[in-house]
C-alpha cells in the first residue's frame, strides 16, 4: 500500500473515531506540480487527499487560525520535520497546546516521501535532534557564501536590487507560520516604524525587521520564499540568521515544546566581542 | 564652497549608567564632540532594533548604543537580553550590507565619564573619516521625505 493510501486510511480512522475534528492535508493544485491545502472534516473527504513529493508547504500556520483550537478538540495535520519544529516553537511561545495537534508526519526528497512514526510533537524529538546535529555540516547555499564574500558596499547594492522589487504585499508574512501577531509592526502607525509606500528604503526596513523577528524562530520551510511574487531570496536571509543563532547561542529553533525562545532568554557568559 | 562634513550621530543610552556617565562627563567639564544626539531610555532592554533603523532612516551617519556593564543593570538583566538582541541584529545588518563601523555598541557605567567622552570623540572621528552614509542617503532621498534629524 502506498504511503498516500496508508495515510488516507489513517485519516478516515481518526476522523470517524472522533479523535480529531479536522485534518489539514494536501490536495491537487492548479497545475500538476502544485498542491493546495485541504481541510478534511468528514471521512469521505479524505478521498481528495494527495501526499507526494510535491507537498512542500508548511501547513502549521493554519493551526493558529483564531478560534480553531479553542474548543479543546484535536486537529490532525500533515507535517514534514520542519513543520513539526514549527509546532514546537508555537507551543513554546504559548500559541497552541501541542496535545491538541495530531501529527501525520512524513519526510522525503524531490522524488518520494516516507512516513515518519509518531503522533505528538514530542514523539519526533530524536528526528529533530539529528537534524540539529547535521545542521553545521549541511551543504550551504552557494549564493549565501557568495554574498558573504562581498564587501559591505556590494552587499548593500545586492540587497537594494532585490528589495527594490518588493511591493509590500506582505505575502511572506501571511505565508509564515511564525508570523501570528494580531497586529504586525508594519500595520501599526503610531509610531510608523516602516514606510508603507514601496520605496526601497521602506522595503529594506520591512525585510530587515521581518528577518529579525524570525531570527532563532525560522525553521527554513521556505513558505515565504515561495509566496514572494517578485522572487526575493528571503530564504537566504533566514538561513543566514538561523546559522548565526546556532553559532552564537547554540540555538536550533523548534527542538522541543519547552525550548526557551533565543531572544527571550540569555546566558551571563554570552559572547560580546563587539561591545566596546 | 561646501561646508566640511560634520557627522550626525544618534546615541541610544540607558538612563542609569551611560546617561549618568554623560552627566559626569559634563559636570567634570570634559569636552567631547557635539555631533552626538543622545536619546535617553530606561534600559538597554528598551532599545528596539527599530530605533537604530529609524535613526538611519532620519539621516544619521552613525548610531551608538550604550548601557550598563553586564551585572550592573538596574533591572538586573535588561542588558543581558539587549546583548543577545544586538548580536543577532548586528549580524543581520552586516548581511544586508550596512557597514558595522556605523553602528557601535558599548558598556559605559555612571562612573565612566572619561570613557564616555573618549567614546563619543573616537566614534565621531571614525565616522567623519568614513564620510556621509551616501548609500542610505540615496534611499532616503528617493522617498522624498527629507531627513529631519
Amino acid at each position: 500500500m502506498s504511503i498516500q493510501e496508508q495515510y488516507k486510511k489513517r485519516v478516515r480512522e481518526i476522523l470517524s473515531s472522533g479523535a480529531v475534528k479536522m485534518v489539514i492535508g494536501y490536495q491537487a493544485g492548479t497545475t500538476a506540480d502544485r498542491r493546495r491545502p485541504l481541510f478534511i472534516r468528514t471521512p469521505e473527504e479524505a478521498e481528495k487527499l494527495v501526499l507526494d513529493s510535491a507537498c512542500i508547504a508548511n501547513l502549521s500556520g493554519y493551526l493558529v487560525t483564531e478560534g480553531l483550537l479553542s474548543d479543546e478538540k484535536s486537529v490532525g495535520i500533515f507535517l514534514r520535520p520542519d513543520g513539526i519544529r514549527s509546532i514546537n516553537i508555537l507551543a513554546a511561545e504559548a500559541q497552541l497546546n501541542p496535545e491538541q495537534v495530531v501529527i501525520l508526519g512524513f519526510d522525503g526528497n524531490e522524488k518520494e516521501v516516507t512516513a515518519l512514526q509518531g503522533e505528538k510533537a514530542k514523539d519526533f524529538t530524536a528526528i529533530i535532534a539529528s537534524i540539529k546535529e547535521h545542521a553545521p555540516s549541511a551543504p550551504r547555499n552557494p549564493q549565501l557564501e557568495q554574498i558573504e564574500k562581498m564587501s559591505p558596499k556590494e552587499r548593500f547594492e545586492f540587497w537594494q536590487a532585490e528589495f527594490s522589487r518588493c511591493i509590500k504585499c506582505y505575502a511572506c508574512r501571511q505565508a509564515c507560520p511564525m508570523c501570528y501577531c494580531r497586529r504586525c509592526i508594519v500595520d501599526s502607525n503610531q509610531p510608523q516604524w516602516v514606510n508603507t509606500s514601496s520605496h526601497t528604503l521602506g522595503n529594506l526596513e520591512w525585510n530587515v525587521v521581518r528577518a529579525f523577528h524570525l531570527s532563532g524562530r525560522c525553521v527554513g520551510c521556505g513558505n515565504c520564499d515561495r509566496a514572494c511574487p517578485v522572487n526575493i531570496p528571503l530564504r537566504l536571509i533566514n538561513a543566514k540568521m538561523a546559522g548565526e543563532v546556532l553559532g552564537a547561542f547554540d540555538h536550533f529553533a523548534g527542538m522541543s515544546e519547552t525550548q526557551e525562545p533565543v531572544l527571550a532568554s540569555f546566558k551571563k557568559d554570552d559572547s560580546e566581542t563587539f561591545i566596546l | 564652497m561646501s561646508e566640511p562634513f560634520e557627522p550626525k550621530i544618534v546615541a541610544f543610552v540607558c538612563t542609569y549608567c551611560t546617561y549618568a556617565g554623560a552627566d559626569l562627563a559634563g559636570t567634570s567639564r570634559l569636552k567631547y564632540a557635539p555631533n552626538v544626539r543622545i536619546v535617553r531610555l530606561p534600559c538597554t532592554g528598551r532599545i528596539s532594533p527599530m530605533f537604530i533603523l529609524k535613526a538611519l532612516q532620519k539621516g544619521a551617519d552613525g548610531v551608538l548604543v550604550s548601557g550598563c556593564h553586564p551585572g550592573d543593570c538596574h533591572f538586573t538583566h535588561g542588558n543581558y537580553h539587549a546583548r543577545r538582541r544586538w548580536t543577532v541584529f548586528r549580524a543581520l545588518l552586516e548581511f544586508t550590507g550596512i557597514p558595522l563601523e556605523r553602528v557601535k555598541f558599548s558598556w559605559i557605567s555612571a562612573a565612566e565619564g572619561g570613557k564616555f567622552a573618549d567614546f563619543m570623540n573616537s566614534v565621531t572621528e571614525d565616522i567623519r573619516k568614513l564620510g556621509p552614509f551616501d548609500q542610505y542617503q540615496r534611499l532616503i532621498n528617493e522617498t522624498e521625505a527629507p531627513a529631519t534629524l
